[in-house]
C-alpha cells in the first residue's frame, strides 16, 4: 500500500469505530491515541519522502489517470498534513489524560484527523471539499462537546457562519468547472489562463470569502472570539492550530496556485486587509483580560500575516506565507493547551509558546517572521517590513499581559491540573523549541512549497 | 434554462441570507438549508448539456450529458442533510437549555448573568447548567 494512501486508510475504520465504542473510557482514548501517533509518523515518513523525491501521487481505485479521483501529496500539503494532525494528536492526548468524559470526543477528533488528511493531499477540487466538510463538521460538534447554553449558541454560530463559507466554497467550485471544465487541480492551473476574466475574479473573490471565514480574518472573524473563548481547551487548540491551517492551505492552493493572475490583480486589497487584520487583532487583545480572549484576537491578527504575504506574492512570499502559518500553528496551540492550566512547568511552556508566536529567537516561530521580513525586504516595501516590527512588538505585549496576569500573580488557579496534562504541554513547548533549533526541513519544504506554486503559475 | 435556473438560484439564495439576519435561531436554520440547496442548483446548473444518459452502452455520435455534476449535487445534498441535523440538534440543545431560540434573548441573559457575576451575586442556574458545571469541574 502506497505511503499517501496508508494514513488514510488506517484513521478511516478507525474512526468508524470509535464512534461505535465508549468514548468515556480511559481504553478508547488510548486506543485512538495510538492510531492516530500511526497516522503521524506515516504522514511524517510521507514528508521525508516528498522531501528527498517530489510530489508522490495516487490515482483511486485503479482509474487511468484523467477518469479516477487523484491524490497527491506536494510539499504545501504534506507540512501542512504533518503539523495540523500533530495538533490534533496533541489535543487528544491532552483531552484523554485530563479526563475529558464526552462520549464522542475520540471519534470526532479521529474524523477530524481524516478531513485534514484527506484535504491536505487531495489533487481533486471536490474531494478537497468533502474532506473539508468532514473536518469542518467534526469541528461544529467538538465545539459544541460537554457544554450547555453558551456553549452551545456560540457552536452554533460558528457553525453557521462557517458553513455559509462552505456553500460559498461550491458555488465558485461549480463555477470553476463550468469554466475550466474539470476538477483536477494541475489542469485547473493550466487552463485558468484561458478563462473569460471576469469570470475568472468572481470565482477567486467567492474563493477568497470562503477562506477569508475559515481563517477569521478581519472582516469576517465575528464568530471567532466567542467560540474561542467558550471551548473546551483541547477542543480551542484544534480549532486554532489544525482548522484554522484550512483557510491558509486553501488561500495558498487556490489563490496563488490556481489563479495567481487574480491573486496578482488583488494584491493591493489583500495587503490592506491583512494589514487592518494585523492592527485590529492586535489592538483589540491589548485590550482584552480573559486569556482566551485576547488568544482568539491574537488568531485574528495573525491571520493578517498570511494575507500580507499573498498579497506581496512571488515565491519567497508565498514560502513564507506557508511556514509562518504551520509554526504559529504549533505556538497557538500550545498556548490554548497551556492556557487553563497552572504550575511553574505550565508557566515556562507558555512563554515558551508567547516567545514563539511572538517570533524571538530561538523558537520555532522566529523563522516564520523572519521569512516574513525576507519577503518584505525583497519585494522591496518598507511598508509591509514596518507593519511586521509593530505587529510583532505588540504581539509581545499582550502575550506578556496574560502571562503576568497569569502566571505571576500568587493564589489565582488554585485547582492543579493532572500531571499528565501539564506533561503534554511540556512536550509540545519541547516540540517548538525543536523545530526552532532545527529548522532546516521545515524550511526546505516551505521553500519547495513556495517554488511549487509559482511554478504551477508560471 | 440556463437564466430560469440562475433566477432560481438568486430567489433562493436571498431567502436564506434574508433568514439568516434573523434573531430565530430555526428561521438562521432554515436559511442555511436553502442557501445550500441553492448551491446544489448551481452545481447542476454548471453542467447543464442535452444528451443521451451516460450509461453504457452509449449510441455513437451523439452528445452525453455529464454525469459528474449529477454524482457531485447527490454529495453536496448528503453534506448538506447531515449539516441540517447537526445544525436543528444544536437549536434543540440551546432552546432545551435557555427555553428560547431568540438570539436577542439569549444575548440579554448571558449579559445579566455577566452582570451579576461582577456585582458578587450568585447567578441563578436552572439544574441542568449547574450539572453541566459540575461535570466540567469535576
Amino acid at each position: 500500500m502506497s505511503l499517501l494512501v496508508a494514513p488514510l486508510a488506517l484513521l478511516w475504520p478507525a474512526a468508524a469505530v470509535a464512534a461505535l465504542a465508549d468514548g468515556r473510557r480511559r481504553a478508547t482514548g488510548w486506543a485512538a491515541v495510538a492510531v492516530l501517533a500511526a497516522a503521524v509518523a506515516l504522514l511524517a515518513a510521507l514528508a521525508v519522502r516528498v522531501a528527498a523525491d517530489g510530489p508522490v501521487e495516487v490515482v483511486a481505485g485503479g482509474w487511468p489517470a484523467d477518469v479516477g479521483i487523484r491524490l497527491r501529496a506536494d510539499a504545501l500539503g504534506v507540512v501542512m498534513a504533518l503539523v495540523s494532525v500533530a495538533v490534533v494528536l496533541a489535543a487528544l492526548v491532552h483531552g484523554v489524560v485530563s479526563g475529558l468524559s464526552p462520549r464522542l470526543f475520540p471519534a470526532l477528533m479521529l474524523f477530524l484527523s481524516v478531513g485534514l488528511n484527506g484535504l491536505f493531499l487531495t489533487g481533486d477540487v471536490f474531494s478537497f471539499y468533502v474532506f473539508f466538510e468532514l473536518a469542518m463538521i467534526s469541528g461544529y460538534a467538538l465545539s459544541a462537546l460537554g457544554g450547555e447554553g453558551r456553549m452551545v449558541g456560540s457552536a452554533l454560530i460558528f457553525a453557521v457562519v462557517n458553513l455559509l463559507g462552505s456553500f460559498l466554497f461550491l458555488i465558485a467550485t461549480a463555477a470553476l468547472y463550468r469554466a475550466t471544465g474539470t476538477l483536477e487541480m494541475l489542469a485547473v492551473a493550466d487552463r485558468a489562463r484561458g478563462i473569460d476574466p471576469n469570470t475568472a475574479v468572481v470565482i477567486a473573490v467567492l474563493y477568497f470569502v470562503a477562506f477569508g471565514v475559515k481563517l477569521g480574518l478581519f472582516p469576517f472573524h465575528f464568530w471567532l472570539p466567542s467560540v474561542y473563548g467558550s471551548a473546551l481547551p483541547a477542543v480551542t487548540a484544534v480549532l486554532a492550530g489544525a482548522l484554522a491551517n484550512i483557510g491558509a492551505y486553501g488561500l495558498l492552493r487556490f489563490e496563488a496556485g490556481l489563479l495567481p493572475r487574480e491573486l496578482a490583480l488583488g494584491g493591493g486589497v489583500l495587503v490592506g486587509i491583512g494589514t487592518v487584520s494585523i492592527i485590529y487583532g492586535a489592538v483589540q487583545a491589548i485590550g482584552r483580560r480573559d486569556a482566551r480572549e485576547v488568544l482568539a484576537y491574537s488568531a485574528i491578527g495573525h491571520a493578517g500575516y498570511v494575507l500580507v504575504a499573498l498579497g506581496v506574492g512571488g515565491r519567497v512570499a508565498l514560502a513564507a506565507a506557508a511556514l509562518f502559518t504551520v509554526v504559529n500553528a504549533l505556538g497557538k496551540a500550545l498556548l490554548f493547551l497551556a492556557v487553563d492550566l497552572r504550575g511553574p512547568l505550565v508557566g515556562a511552556a507558555f512563554a515558551v509558546g508567547a516567545f514563539s508566536v511572538a517570533g524571538v529567537p530561538p523558537f520555532a516561530g522566529f523563522f516564520g517572521k523572519a521569512a516574513l521580513f525576507d519577503a518584505g525586504i525583497q519585494a522591496g516595501s518598507a511598508a509591509a517590513v514596518a507593519l511586521l516590527f509593530v505587529g510583532g512588538a505588540l504581539t509581545f505585549v499582550y502575550l506578556f499581559q496574560i502571562y503576568q496576569h497569569t502566571y505571576w500573580r500568587p493564589g489565582q488557579g488554585t485547582q492543579r491540573a493532572s500531571a499528565g496534562a501539564r506533561a503534554v504541554v511540556a512536550a509540545v513547548a519541547v516540540v517548538v523549541l525543536v523545530v526552532g533549533l532545527w529548522p532546516e526541513p521545515l524550511l526546505a519544504l516551505s521553500d519547495q512549497a513556495g517554488a511549487a506554486l509559482t511554478r504551477m503559475a508560471s | 434554462m440556463n437564466l430560469f435556473l440562475a433566477l432560481v438560484v438568486a430567489v433562493l439564495f436571498g431567502t436564506g441570507a434574508t433568514l439568516l439576519l434573523k434573531p430565530d435561531l430555526f428561521r438562521v436554520v432554515v436559511g442555511l438549508v436553502l442557501i445550500a440547496n441553492a448551491a446544489s442548483l448551481t452545481v447542476i446548473a454548471s453542467g447543464l448539456r442535452r444528451g443521451q444518459a451516460p450509461i453504457q452502452p452509449l449510441v455513437e455520435g451523439e452528445p452525453v450529458s455529464d454525469p459528474l455534476t449529477q454524482a457531485m449535487t447527490l454529495t453536496a445534498l448528503i453534506i448538506g442533510f447531515a449539516v441540517t441535523a447537526l445544525l436543528l440538534a444544536m437549536a434543540y440543545r440551546v432552546y432545551t437549555t435557555h427555553r428560547s431560540v431568540d438570539l436577542d434573548d439569549l444575548a440579554r441573559s448571558e449579559r445579566r448573568a455577566e452582570e451579576e457575576l461582577e456585582r458578587g451575586v450568585p447567578v441563578e442556574h436552572d439544574e441542568t447548567e449547574a450539572a453541566a458545571e459540575n461535570q466540567v469541574s469535576r
